[in-house]
């Protein structure tokens, strides 16, 4: 029989990596890429780091969303720089300034990305069990890889719903606000609550050990992420 | 297996007569056994004291014995109960934890902590029993309701329980993927299951349980034999609040006045998934009448609602209405969809405010939009409620409220997604009068719709959808009640 369960090793779906890389990975770029960068050292290294996740794009096959990546960073990172010595303090500050900031938190965002949709809950739960993390942090953490294609669903449900009653125009945000938010987050806490009895039924909070039949563990591919990734942290914190 | 000594339940936070009392009930090893009864009865209650969920999640003041396999479900945890309580919900979408199939079906031996080896050969052999193959390696996300009620079934039947909760199982599925749950019960019973399945729709039921027991106001009012019960008269049925225990349709006794104005769809057509899209090359609709939209799940029919209504802008083809051509943005101003989730579409903090804000583009003056508000909601008898928060209503209320809505935005067609999945008789009927109600409004619906009780009540016209494509339609006569008859019967 062919399933998922039965594979030993990680697939292009899951980049080829362990989850635990994967997280180690999301943590460093977007942690470096907020850093202020004061010297051209630090600045390759920012660069390698936003190049990565255009990397991954491509490894997952989603051309066309690497191609907005690409067009979304170098738009980010050059037009403020052409554009600040011309436009009033005021405009920099509140405008460029926030694209330029954005050069910054695209790539640490798209690493959160690639984590939530090349990792499955089990392959989660999995990498925290094998760090000895305990159910009562990982749950929580696990049910997140779920909820977000949920709340992408009900999101959309409610602005159908809006769309239909003709309610909740520009001209008054705060209503727009309310309408939006209120039936998407009754309807989020009543699914939750159904998935938390749902789950308990089957054993979910067991103080056993689990068992985790999907595929994780390290190989040279980890391997060398781990390497490349320190090099650049070591390298980082020399030209601090 | 099953035994409750004189249990009484109330939840925490709740009106006191909300629960039950004075259960005494004791199920042997191997028996189906039905709960049936109204909404609100206390069936669901029942059914979570056997798998645990009473009192070790759900909480409230509960007094009594309750032992399932011999363990005190009081001072049980919950994952104790696991490899011998089996429960599959009402919602399908709620009760997938991972996100993919294969994954999901063998979550529950991995909680446990079973042997990697002893996973394996139970998932081959219950893919094999339930026929999963076809649903290996996909999204749960992209599966229908009856799928995923398939995997959720798969998902408890990896741990071979004795006893199986099932609540409301049925209430999102179509007729074919009713008849799946159905096989499965069957072949569980044949294993010699213990189940326990808390429903309001009966007739898929009938040739599988062997007791009925009858709740009342959180008390066991009837506990009957499957015999003793299909020899209850079915009027007296329905006055028990119970829906019906076979599916039949009538023709329509006189055809409805003729009327020259019709609703015409041309070419109309979208796709709605990689492979599949809704084409409707010609279809007209009488106006004022009452659609049935029959098909199975994915056939398009939802597709079709949502185009009709104009929330799909990319939607191509002509829709016509008495001689007018309607645009997307003139769709959404004549058309109004009561979605199969109401919650979503009820916003404000009353029901009154929520009638109010569906006026706030007529030019009235204030009190005259507030006495016809008035009057929508009297027409549809929720004047009672005009200050109550819509959240707090009943399904079946909101749905009025959602449908008065449509009628103070003053849209004249009406399609309904839906509208009975997990309704009681009574609540059912109350749909079919309100329905009734807006067709001698001079309002065109169209119900989607898996329920032929609902059909029976109130639908006059049928189209029947399969994949993407009208494959029959017109007044509910001689041969298309035929034709629905073999469509339910399937």
């Amino acid at each position: 029989m062919i399933s998922d369960i039965y594979d030993t090793t990680a697939k292009a779906k899951q980049l080829y990596l362990d989850p635990r890389t994967k997280i180690f990975l999301c943590l460093t770029v977007s942690s470096v890429m907020l850093a202020p960068s004061d010297s051209p050292m630090i600045d390759a290294i920012k660069l390698l780091f936003a190049i990565l996740p255009l990397v991954f794009l491509i490894v997952l096959k989603k051309y066309k969303m690497a191609l907005y990546y690409l067009g979304m960073y170098v738009f980010s990172s050059l037009v403020p720089k052409l554009l600040i010595p011309y436009l009033p303090n005021i405009v920099n500050l509140l405008f460029t300034g926030m694209i330029a900031l954005f050069t910054q938190i695209l790539p640490g965002m798209m690493m959160g990305y690639f984590l939530i949709v090349s990792t499955t809950v089990s392959e989660f739960v999995a990498a925290m069990d094998r760090m000895h993390v305990t159910k009562k942090i990982s749950m929580p953490f696990s049910v997140l890889f779920r909820f977000f294609p949920t709340i992408i669903e009900e999101y959309g449900h409610v602005r159908d719903a809006m769309m239909m009653r003709e309610v909740g125009s520009i001209r008054h945000p705060m209503k727009m606000l309310e309408y939006r938010m209120v039936p998407f987050l009754t309807s989020i806490v009543s699914i939750g609550n159904d998935l938390a009895a749902s789950a308990l039924t089957r054993g979910l909070n067991a103080p056993i050990k689990r068992t985790n039949v999907c595929p994780i563990g390290f190989t040279w591919r980890d391997g060398i992420a781990f390497f490349a990734t320190i090099c650049c942290l070591i390298v980082y914190i020399i030209y601090r | 297996m099953i035994q409750l000594n004189q249990v009484n339940f109330v939840y925490h936070n709740a009106r006191s007569d909300v629960g039950v009392h004075h259960i005494n009930l004791h199920i042997p090893k191997g028996q189906v056994v039905l709960l049936c009864g109204s909404s609100g009865c206390g069936k669901t209650t029942l059914s979570r004291m056997i798998n645990g969920l009473i009192p070790n999640f759900y909480e409230g003041t509960l007094s009594g014995e309750i032992t399932v396999c011999g363990r005190d479900t009081k001072n049980s945890e919950l994952y104790e109960l696991t490899p011998f309580v089996g429960s599959v919900f009402q919602n399908p979408k709620s009760q997938f934890y991972t996100v993919q199939t294969d994954s999901e079906i063998v979550f529950a031996c991995e909680n446990i902590g079973m042997e990697k080896a002893q996973i394996y050969q139970r998932f081959e052999d219950i893919v094999d029993k339930l026929n999963l193959t076809p649903l290996l390696g996909k999204s749960l996300f992209a599966l229908s309701g009856g799928q995923k009620q398939k995997i959720a079934c798969a998902s408890v039947a990896t741990l071979f329980p004795q006893i199986l909760v099932m609540d409301e199982p049925s209430s999102n599925l179509d007729i074919a993927a009713i008849h799946e749950l159905a096989g499965i019960i069957k072949q569980w019973k044949d294993a010699g299951c213990t189940i326990v399945i808390a429903e309001h729709r009966l007739y898929w039921l009938m040739d599988i349980v062997d007791r009925v027991i009858y709740v009342k106001n959180g008390r066991i009012d009837q506990d009957i034999s499957i015999q003793e019960f299909l020899a209850i008269p079915a009027d007296t049925l329905a006055s028990m609040g119970l829906r019906a225990r076979t599916i039949s349709f009538d023709k329509l006794s006189a055809l409805p006045a003729k009327n020259t104005e019709m609703i015409d769809f041309k070419d109309f057509s979208f796709a709605y998934d990689k492979e599949k899209n809704l084409d409707i090359l010609s279809l007209s609709i009488p106006c004022g009448s009452v659609v049935a939209v029959i098909g199975k799940n994915g056939a398009g029919k939802s597709t079709f609602g949502r185009c009709m209504c104009g929330l799909e802008k990319k939607a191509r083809g002509t829709m016509t209405f008495c001689g007018r051509n309607l645009s997307w943005k003139a769709r959404i101003n004549t058309c109004y969809l009561v979605m199969q989730d109401v919650n979503h579409q009820l916003f404000t903090e009353s029901v009154l405010d929520e009638i109010l804000l569906s006026m706030e583009k007529s030019h009235d003056e204030a009190h005259a939009k507030k006495e016809k508000a008035l009057q929508i909601l009297a027409s549809l008898n929720l004047d009672h409620y005009q200050d109550v928060h819509p959240m707090s209503l009943s399904g079946g209320q909101k749905q009025r409220v959602s449908v008065a809505c449509a009628l103070a935005s003053n849209k004249q067609i009406l399609v309904y997604d839906e509208p009975t999945s997990g309704l009681d008789y009574a609540r059912m009927i109350d749909v079919a009068e309100a329905i009734k109600n807006m067709q001698a409004k001079g309002k065109t619906q169209f119900i989607i719709t898996h329920d032929p009780e609902l059909i029976k009540q109130c639908c006059d016209y049928l189209v029947l959808i399969e994949d993407g494509r009208i494959i029959a339609s017109g007044w509910l006569q001689s041969a298309l009640v035929d034709r629905m008859n073999d469509f339910f019967m399937a």
